[in-house]
Order: C-alpha cells, then structure tokens, then sequence
C-alpha cells in the first residue's frame, strides 16, 4: 500500500491489504496436519488469561483518525485497527512471530487436501447480551463472498477461493475452500465476524445497505471484541471502553481514547507535557529529538515502509525509452550514496534494502539480490558502453532510434507532497549523486496521493485495453508491505494496472508465478517462487531500493506492554498497554 | 437607498454566481477523483465505473453543472461522495459551529490588539513607542500564519498551559461517558481549546489594524476641530476618544468586512495546524479525498459570507459617517 494514500482512500487498502498478509499459516499444516492454539497462551502479558481489573484510562495521539465502523466501506488504517479490536476475528497473530493464535477461535483443524478448515470458537457474548456463535461466522464469510464484487469488495480478499462458510454447530465452524490456499489464515486474520442479528437487517437484496451502513452515527455499536465504542468523532476523539466480558484476554485499562493530531510537532508537543501517553507513529524527524525526553521511551523496530525510485516499466511508454532498459537504470542506480540518504534524510533511522518485498517479510524476503553497492565509476562505464556519451554541457545524449530522436538524459523525477519523510531532500540528493554520472533530473512535485497517483497512470488508464502509464518517467515514492509477500507481489501484475500498479510493469511470465505461488501450501515450495518473482522484479529494475524505514513510537514512562509489530495484526496491541508498576 | 440595496444584492448573486461556477471547474481541474483514490485492490475496473456512476462522475462536466445548479435552487447542496454519503450540510454544520466562535474571538483578539497599538503609536507620535508598535504591527502583518501557530504550539502552549489540539479534552470525553460533566466545564474546556488558534489569527490581523488605525488617527487628529478641541482644553486622551477614534472608524469597520475573506484563508492554515476540527479542517480533508460536494459546499458557504460581510460594512458606512451617501 502506498503510504502517503491514507488520506486518499487508498486504503480501503488495510483491509484488503492485510488480507493478502501475513507470514506462513502459522501453525497450520498444508498436510493435514492440526494445530490448536490457546488464546493468549504465548503472550508476554501476565494478566492475559486471568481476572484483569482494568485500570486507568490511555490516550493515544494518532495523525490517522477512524472514518467509519462499517468493514466494508471505510478509508483509513485507523478504522481497520479500530474495528480489530471491538469485532471477534478468527485468528491473529502472535507477538513476535509471524505464527497465528487463536480471536474468537479456540483451535483449527484442516483437511487432508487443504480444502477444508475446521474451527472451534471460544464461547462469548455480543455488547447486547447474544451470544457469539459460529452462525455469526458462517453469515459474514457467506455474505461476503456473495457480494464480493461489489459491496463487500472491500473484504473480498479475506474469503478468496472460498466456497462457503457452515456452522454445524453453536461453536463450531467449517470454511471450505475451491483449492488449496497458501496463506488462509492471513486471510482470515483480516475478517471482521460481525453480529448477524444486527447487520443481516441492512443488508438489502443486492447488498447496498452493507456499503451505506454507517454504525459509527447509530452508538453505542454492536461488538463483540476486547473493546466497545461509545464515542466516536471522525475529526477528533473516539473512546474504546473495556469490554469485561470479553472471550479473551482482557483490556488492562478502563478505557483508552485514540486522538487525532492533524499536525505531528503539536501530537510530539502533548506527548512531552503528558496530554497523551502514547503517539503510535513518531516521525523519523521528530525521532532524535524525542529520545532526549527523560519521560519519554522511544522504541524503533524495522517497519514496514520502505522507499524507492519507481521506474516506468510500461513496454509502451512514449518517451525516453532508453529507461525500459535495465542496463540503463542498473547504472543510474549504482550512482545513488543510499548510506548518504539514510544519514540526511532519515537520521539514520532506516536501514538498506534490495527486494521490492521489504524487511518487514522477514524470511519471505529474497536474501540473494544485490546488494546494490555505490560506484559511480562502473555506472559511467555502463552508459559509455551503451553510446550515450556526454555533451558540451555535460548531460549525456542518447542517440536517436527507430522509436524516438536524439536527446539528452534529462528526466523529470515526480516526488509527492504528501510524504512522511522528506522527499524532496531526498530527491535533491539523488539528483546530486546523477550529476556525477552525466544525468540531469528535475523534481516534479506530484501534489497529494490521490494526484500522484492520476499523474503515473494517466489520465487514460485502462487495464483491459492496456492503456495507461504512457508518460511519466520517474517516480520516487514508497510501498507498504505486509508479513505476507502476496501484496507486494501483487502490485507489479498486470491485473492491478490502474489500481495498485505503480509502474506500469506488463510480465506475462511474472504474473503465471503469480498466481501459482497463491496456490502453494508447502512453504518450502511456495519460498521458492516468490524468491523467483523478487528476483525478476530486481532483474528487471522495476523498483530502485533506496532504504527500509525503522517504524518508530513513543510512550510516556509510566506505561509498559507496547508490542509495535503487533499494529494491525492483534488485539494484543491495545489490550496489553498497562500503567507500569 | 432601496434602489442602491437591490443593485448591491443583485451583485452579491451575481458574485455569487460566478463564484460557485469557478469553484465547480477549479476542483474538477484536480487531479484523479473520488473513485480513482479509492485504491481497493479487489475492486474490479466495473466496481469502479459503478462507484462512478453513482457519484454522476460518469456524466459530462456540463451535465454534473447544471445537477448541481438544480440541486441549489433546491435549497441542496448535495451529498458527500465519502461513504456513507451523508448530505453536505450535515458535515459542514458541526465545523461551522466549532469555527464560527473561534473566528470571532479571534476578530476581537486582533480588533483589541491592533487598535490598541495602532492608537498607542498614533498617541505617541515620533516617539519609541510609536516606533516599537509599528514594528510589532508590520512584523505581525507579515508573519505567515501557520508559523506562528507552529511557534504556539512549540513554545507557548506549554508555559499557558493551554491544549494544543482538538476541540475537546479527550479526559472529558471519557469522564462523559462515565458519569455527568457540567455545561460550564464543557464551556471552558471548549474556550481553552479554541484560545491558541484564535490568538494565532488574531496576531496576525493585529498587524492590519495597527497600521490602519495609525494612519486613521493620526489623519485625524491634523483636522482642525482636533485642534478646537484641543483648544478648549480638553486632555489628549478625550479628544481621541470623543472625537478622533469615531472619525477613524470608517477605515477599520471596513478592514473587518475585508478581512473577513483573508481570515477564512488564515482559519484553513490554523485549525490544520491545530486540528481543530472546524470549516478548515474539513476542505483540507475534502480536497484530499476529492470530495467535490463538500468542497463546493464549504465555498459557497464561505463566499456567501465574505459577499455579505462587505454589503453590511457598506450599508454601515451611513450609519458611521453622515457623509457618506447611499445612491
């Protein structure tokens, strides 16, 4: 997912997104194998499990506020975490790992074939008095699935290749699949199970009413998760209460109240004079200065972000097209100081990265590529070896072919405004660092997410008719992936030309591995063929890696049990957070 | 004078008019649109020419105009194209109410702190007060308005012990949920949240009203019936509060009325800044997600405002200056 598109509604993303997410099943076994896995067995928190008294309220500062409580029609990452922790989902993710335990399930089992998933639910209530059962699971999987093109489109991803969804019993729930899946339960760590007695009323028969639904307007929600929502206001604070009745591991404090700061230095400023406990995304720049606060603790893991030149690979763009060959953008790339980068531009709070799916993918990533080492001497020999030599000004010149005239190695390089690091230093370097080797770049400013992302398809894009991507030349921008490598993988298929593609890249042979490593349960074989996809995209220099960023929080020092990587992936992330002592 | 009101009124619509109809082309000239923004990546390019055409987004320009013209003489202006589409006035009406206040104290931040100095340096002529009050007023006049917010919410808020962000104690959100909270609690907390940013916007305009209520006044007080008052022995202050200050007020009523215009632009920079969620803060968000209803919506609101703002300042001149006519 882009970034900076999270104002933009990219992210109907996060859900979606995470839908194709996550690490290998956990504890499933393609083979046939069972795994059954306690709720909160493996947690750090000692109170998990047991008879919590909540205690204390937390406030949470956030520059992403929650726009909608309907899992089928919202916009920002925020709503997606919101709704993580008042609904029931079947699995999560344990801290740490990229292994699965038990939501609102208990255990799973999954047949021999890998076709059919059994699981049993731990008992619980519904904030109206209903229970929780697997009929509950079995209506929002099916309904989905029916609606899948369109209302609930949003969510498809999470029932992908399902069949349907059964409830043989109160706490027992079936999902059978058309083929064997490769990542099922990070699928379906992305599936919201909602309360059918409450939403089966607004569906409609085309499933309309489950896009206008607007529960945040009608509180207090019907949830079922470690936390109901009471107070909800999309510009300002929403107020998450403990759910004592919860199944699971239980909130620590009486309730936390996620505000929203539309300006980062005001959210760092409240979270010094102690107005706020806790700031879940500090920026890089604010970072150095933070860790000087002896009340406040600054924690940094490798994050999920990582930032890059995007090539036009469009086989048919119009322009300039000495930079479809990868010859050519392999030398300009051997030009960039990325340790230079990582020092200026990012405090030295980011890290290099050679493979389009980033570090957050942990062994999913391709080790082997690169690493791409600065040498400005082997760069200039690249491009003296191709003919494009230097002019008088000391631009080289590309001679003229079959398909366009002779120019100069001059490129517009668009950079959006809406970054969170920042791009045009970023760009001023780089375009310092091609001096070097005879290129000259321009910055464009590429306005916010939604503008950006218009200037790099084109004003015509149309996957079917293979149009798009026709006249934009460099990008410089970011991704972010998730534990799962799907998504990643994904952007540069030739099905999300004008959706998720950035780059206009068009590999038949690429998307063919595509769609058989979704198909892969044996982890082992599935390793091999994303290894594959990452090396062809790094082949291909679809992508310049420039650097990984580090996803970096604050918390005043009076609370404790923050688990970073656990932000969109458990309920753990809220739940855990406790007055220290 | 009803023959001058009609002239003007049918001015204000016809401003109006043309206002509305360069807001309609300028957000369509914006990059992508709703639909292309909305980067779901199960949505199918039929979802999206649905979503499309449930927006009107599939019709021509020259159609989208004249929906929107009729929906207006309607008295409608339209629904949100962000889900679940509520009507434009629903989510232009709270921020109205949380900005409205905030713009007026803030006008009487800057009236009190502009006129203040503009007179003090009027007052002292020549002097070193003189010169410090209209250096503060031109320094103030010529700060970019979110740097001194910025500048607030790093240094001020802190030492005043004011709230940097929001419009509501997030402590009172939770103690309301959890028990009564009393109307006048509320009323404070809301007054110490919207304090900064209209301090911010009255600074700022400060500057204006300084050195317009300078120049006033020290035009003023070269007329001959100040010196006739002076001459009758009255003290300096009485002659420039009976005579020269209401002789200078045609220039600063008419400033506010202007001003108006420029102080909504300072509110869009300042609830940002603030996150104060007012009129601002949503077309900031509008524009992002491109939702042309809201923006076209919050425009004409604002237009209409700044239109009639400057036909009640005329109407007022009569009233503050017998000489001037109304014709």
């Amino acid at each position: 997912m882009k970034k900076t598109t999270r104002l933009a509604g990219a992210a109907l993303a996060l859900a979606s997104v995470l839908a194709a997410c996550g690490g290998s099943d956990g504890g499933s076994s393609g083979g046939g194998g069972s795994t059954t896995t306690a709720p909160g067995g493996e947690g750090s928190n000692t109170t998990i499990g047991g008879d919590v008294t909540p205690t204390g309220v937390l406030k949470v500062g956030t520059i992403n506020g929650i726009d909608s409580l309907n899992p089928y029609n919202y916009v920002e990452a925020s709503s997606y975490n919101a709704m993580l922790m008042i609904f029931p989902m079947l699995v999560q993710y344990k801290a740490g790992s990229d292994e699965f335990e038990g939501d609102l399930a208990s255990s799973w089992e999954v047949s021999a074939d890998g076709k059919e998933y059994t699981f049993t639910l731990n008992p619980g209530t519904w904030s109206d008095g209903t229970p929780i059962t697997a009929a509950d699971a079995a209506w929002t999987i099916n309904t989905t699935v029916k609606f899948a093109d369109d209302a609930t489109a949003v969510s498809a991803g999470a029932v992908s290749h399902v069949v349907e969804a059964t409830a043989p019993s109160a706490d027992t729930l079936v999902i059978t699949y058309d083929a064997a899946v490769s990542n099922v339960l990070p699928q379906l760590q992305t599936l919201f199970i909602l309360p059918q007695h409450a939403w089966e009323p607004i569906v409609g028969a085309d499933g309309a009413g489950l896009k206008t639904y607007a529960p945040q307007e009608q509180l207090p929600i019907v949830s079922g998760g470690a936390y109901t929502i009471e107070k909800w206001e999309k510009d300002g604070t929403t107020v998450f209460k403990a759910n004592t009745d919860f199944y699971g591991p239980k909130s620590n404090v009486e309730a936390i109240a996620l505000v929203l700061y539309t300006n980062e230095d005001a959210l760092l400023a409240d979270l010094k004079a102690g107005e706020v406990d806790w700031a879940d995304e500090v920026p890089i720049a604010a970072a150095t200065a933070l860790q000087a606060e002896a009340s406040v603790v600054v924690e940094e893991v490798p994050g999920s972000q990582t930032n890059n030149i995007t090539w036009n690979s469009n086989p048919k763009k119009k322009k300039n097209r000495e930079l479809l060959d990868p010859k050519v953008k392999r030398a300009m790339s051997m030009a960039i100081d990325r340790e230079g980068l990582i020092e200026v531009v990012y405090g030295g709070h980011a890290v290099t990265v050679e493979s389009m799916v980033g570090h957050i993918s942990g062994s999913w990533e391709n080790a082997n590529l690169g690493p791409l080492a600065m040498d400005v001497d082997a760069a200039n020999a690249a491009l003296d070896e191709l003919g494009y030599l230097a002019g008088s000004d000391g631009v080289r010149v590309v001679p003229a072919t079959d398909d366009q005239p002779e120019h100069k190695m001059s490129y517009e390089v668009m950079v959006p405004d809406s970054l969170n690091f920042n791009g045009k230093r970023q760009f001023e370097l780089v375009a310092d660092n091609m001096k070097a080797i005879g290129v000259d770049l321009k910055l464009l400013s590429g306005g916010d997410a939604t503008a950006a992302f218009a200037y790099e398809t084109g004003a015509d894009c149309d996957a079917a008719a293979g149009t798009g991507y026709a006249d934009f030349d460099i990008a410089m921008w970011d991704w972010v992936g998730y534990r799962d490598p799907d998504f990643m993988l994904s952007v540069t298929t030739k099905a999300q030309w004008c959706s998720w593609s950035d780059s206009g890249y068009d590999n038949p042979a690429y998307d063919t591995l595509y769609e058989q490593q979704a198909t892969l349960i044996d982890v082992a074989e599935r390793k091999k063929v994303v290894d594959e996809m990452q090396q062809i995209i790094y082949d291909d220099v679809a992508y310049t890696q420039l650097v990984n960023m580090n996803m970096i929080h604050a918390y005043r020092s009076g609370w404790t049990g923050f688990q970073l990587d656990l932000n969109g992936y458990s309920k753990r992330y809220y739940t855990d957070v406790r007055p220290a002592g | 004078m009803t023959r001058y009101l009609l002239k003007r009124l049918a001015f204000a619509a016809l401003t109006i008019f043309a206002a509305l109809t360069v807001n309609f082309i300028l957000f369509r000239a914006l990059p992508g649109d709703a639909v292309s923004g909305l980067k779901c990546r199960q949505c199918t390019p039929e979802f999206k020419e649905a979503q499309r055409a449930a927006l009107g987004l599939d019709q021509s320009l020259w159609q989208q105009y004249v929906l929107y013209l009729k929906g207006l003489l309607h008295g409608d202006l339209g629904n949100s194209w962000r889900p679940p589409h509520p009507t434009v006035w629903s989510q232009l009406w709270d921020p109205i109410k949380r900005t409205l206040p905030m713009i007026l104290l803030g006008t009487v931040f800057s009236v009190v702190i502009g006129v203040s100095l503009g007179l003090l340096a009027a007052w002292r002529r020549g002097s070193m007060l003189d010169r410090t009050a209209t250096g503060m007023s031109l320094a103030a006049y010529s700060m970019p308005t979110q740097w001194l917010a910025l500048l607030m919410v790093l240094y001020l808020a802190g030492w005043l012990g004011l709230p940097t962000s929001g419009v509501k104690d997030p402590d009172l959100e939770i103690a309301q949920l959890l028990g009564d909270v009393g109307w006048w609690e509320l009323f404070i907390d809301q007054l110490r949240h919207m304090i900064l940013p209209a301090l911010a916007i009255g600074i700022v305009f400060a500057g204006d009203y300084a050195i317009i209520t300078r120049s006033a006044l020290v035009e003023t007080l070269s007329e001959d019936y100040v010196l006739t008052a002076r001459a009758k022995g009255l003290s300096r202050w009485t002659v420039i509060r009976r005579h020269a200050l209401p002789n200078a007020a045609l220039p600063i009523v008419t400033l506010m009325a202007l001003s108006l215009g420029t102080v909504v632009g300072g509110v869009l920079v300042v609830e940002y800044v603030f996150s104060y969620s007012g009129i601002g803060l949503t077309v900031v968000q509008a524009i992002s997600e491109r939702d042309y209803p809201v923006l076209q919506g919050a425009f004409l609101l604002l237009t209409v405002a700044v239109v009639f703002a400057n036909l009640f300042a005329d109407l007022l001149y009569p009233k503050l200056d017998p000489r001037v006519v109304l014709r």
